[in-house]
């Protein structure tokens, strides 16, 4: 029961994290894909703030959330000037330059990472409270995303990516969008990145390396890029089926490995035999 | 004051680390300006390549110039199924820059997992030893490595020059680099051309990994690591200047080395980063001399 639920937690964190990546990668189409260091601010920001201030749970997520938000203008301002490539390069750039800090910092743990991240809250219920939070979490996440969409300012959202020079053209501000998209897409993942310390109690640099972004951007073009639901169904799909291999009793090595050449596989498969993802949006050609 | 030997002898073993950055480098910046692809799948043809010859010289004992031609073969056999079954496949579909990014990265990814599964996650070098011997040339030290990885960085980057230069082939290419649609409507086949750029990526990418491998450990995620020092040196150079941006590569070996003398050794990945940050933002078409002193160095005609 208790792996059950730990598997909801991490299932709902990465319906968080692929949702608001869609956010900004699908419907904004921005390509970035330095999502995981924002997911690692916050995670670092509440647990350091719960550790050496005492912060309670609540505000120290919440500011991981703020910082994550402040942050994530390092790649909304480049964003301003570089497009497509550029912009996925230089994203590349500061999520691996950023993880450079964080392991050679002493205040964070350096590549051992932070261990002693408070518990919170303790005793049988932990598990199942920290499954509740997270899947409500998630689920106000997707249709906070998909209320945005619906609305004036989604139209404004899509009509940007789809025509950058038109949009402007007629008058409208790209600039605000881009750094409102970058901001709520980061600010999402810094929240999650709290979750995920104070649940898991230890954060480590590698848990936020560039094979993260690889499988975030995975749950997003496997479930459905520039879809409600299809971030959804890609990290529910992605993060359960690799579970089946940890009870096929195998050495960890091996295991880990299998795990990685199943979802890598996975999304190839997908990549040629159902390109537009599971779950397809009206316009969407890959 | 800094004893001149010394830093003579940083400059030198900056441009011996560089060799193989240097090779990654035009490796990577070839295929962006032929395919006008972010290669990032070229990480797994140096995993591929390393690991190839590992296995040919370590587990099936071969001897050298066996090893390296079987780990030549499996890499140039891998880059050609790439280009066939799948970047073709996309270029078919006129497949956007996104999907062909995911589609590299994710193929880098799979071959890393597939070798760890296979190797494990212990750093493996070529060699049981990767001592070599040293020389003393007016006070440097130079070791055996430094000279063979400098000779066979200079070795690739002439050959290169010269097929792209002298062959037709090479022609070929670098017309399909200017205008894939107008160089097959000259009769050129563009399929070739791509063909013939993955095959030379696969081969400088073993060169690169022999290098690298007879000297340090490497890990199946390592490739990655290096191939992001080989993105920061072909935009620093310029997209379609591929000699430039091996040019880019040594400067940044070299900055790397020096910047042991302001820096401490933990922090110098992170001057790489910064280049990168920079580069782009300031630089995006690449770094070039100022207008005037282009003209100053410019031969009089």
């Amino acid at each position: 029961m208790e792996y059950l639920l730990s598997i909801l937690v991490l299932c709902s964190l990465y319906v968080m994290l692929s949702s608001s990546f869609n956010l900004i990668i699908g419907y904004g189409g921005l390509v970035s894909v330095a999502h995981p260091i924002f997911f690692a601010i916050g995670a670092y920001v509440a647990a350091l703030s719960a550790i050496h201030f005492g912060l309670p749970a609540v505000p120290a997520v919440l500011l991981g959330g703020a910082v994550a938000i402040v942050a994530s203008a390092a790649i909304s301002l480049p964003s301003l000037r570089v497009s497509g490539d550029y912009l996925l390069i230089t994203s590349i750039g500061f999520q691996l330059g950023l993880l450079q800090i964080i392991k050679n910092l002493e205040i964070t743990g350096g590549p051992g990472g932070l261990s002693n991240v408070p518990g919170t809250i303790t005793g049988a219920l932990r598990s199942p409270a920290f499954a509740a939070i997270s899947v409500l979490l998630a689920a106000a996440t997707v249709l906070l995303i998909r209320w945005l969409m619906r609305g004036p300012y989604g139209r404004a959202i899509t009509a940007m990516r789809d025509d950058e020079l038109a949009f402007t053209a007629l008058g409208r501000n790209a600039t605000h969008i881009k750094i409102v998209i970058f901001a709520l897409g980061s600010g999402m993942a810094g929240i999650a990145g709290g979750i995920y310390a104070f649940f898991y109690q230890y954060i480590s640099p590698e848990q936020f390396e560039i094979l993260q972004s690889a499988l975030i951007l995975t749950m997003v073009v496997v479930g459905g890029i520039s879809t409600t639901w299809g971030p959804v169904v890609g990290a529910v799909l992605l993060l359960a089926l690799p579970q089946a291999i940890t009870f096929i009793h195998m050495p960890p090595n091996v295991a880990g490995g299998l795990q990685g050449v199943l979802y890598t596989l996975l999304v190839l498969i997908f990549m040629f035999a159902r390109p537009q993802g599971i779950v397809s949006a009206p316009r969407t050609q890959l | 004051m800094l004893d001149p030997i010394i830093l003579l002898q940083i400059a030198w073993t900056g441009i011996a680390i560089s060799s193989y950055y240097v090779l990654f480098t035009i490796a990577f910046s070839l295929a962006l300006k032929v395919m006008q692809l972010w290669n990032f799948a070229q990480a797994g043809l140096m995993a591929l390549a390393f690991y190839a010859m590992f296995f040919a010289l370590n587990r099936l004992a071969l001897p050298l110039p066996l090893g390296i031609a079987f780990g030549v073969a499996v890499t140039v056999i891998a880059a050609v199924a790439l280009e066939v079954f799948g970047l073709r496949t996309l270029r078919a579909r006129r497949s956007g820059n996104l999907t062909f990014f995911i589609f590299t990265l994710i193929v880098a990814e799979f071959v890393a997992y597939l070798l760890m599964m296979i190797f494990g996650t212990e750093p493996q070098t070529l060699f049981p030893s990767i001592l070599s011997q040293v020389h003393i040339v007016m006070n440097i030290a130079v070791s055996n490595w430094d000279l063979i990885a400098v000779g066979t960085t200079l070795a690739c980057v002439t050959a290169l020059w010269a097929f792209l230069r002298f062959h037709q082939d090479g022609q070929f290419m670098l017309a399909v680099a200017e205008n894939a649609s107008l160089a097959e409507l000259y009769g050129i086949s563009a399929k070739r051309a791509y063909l013939v750029t993955m095959t030379i990526v696969a081969i400088i990418s073993c060169a690169g990994m022999y290098l690298f491998g007879s000297r340090s450990g490497v890990f199946p995620t390592t490739p990655l690591e290096l191939l992001l020092v080989a993105v920061i040196a072909t935009l620093l150079g310029g997209m379609g200047r591929v000699f430039a941006a091996g040019v880019a590569a040594v400067a940044l070996g070299l900055i790397q080395s020096f910047s042991v003398l302001f820096i401490s050794s933990q922090w110098q990945t992170l001057v790489l980063y910064a280049f990168l940050f920079v580069t782009i933002i300031f630089f995006p078409l690449g770094f070039r001399l100022p207008l005037w002193l282009r003209k100053a160095f410019k031969p009089a005609a």
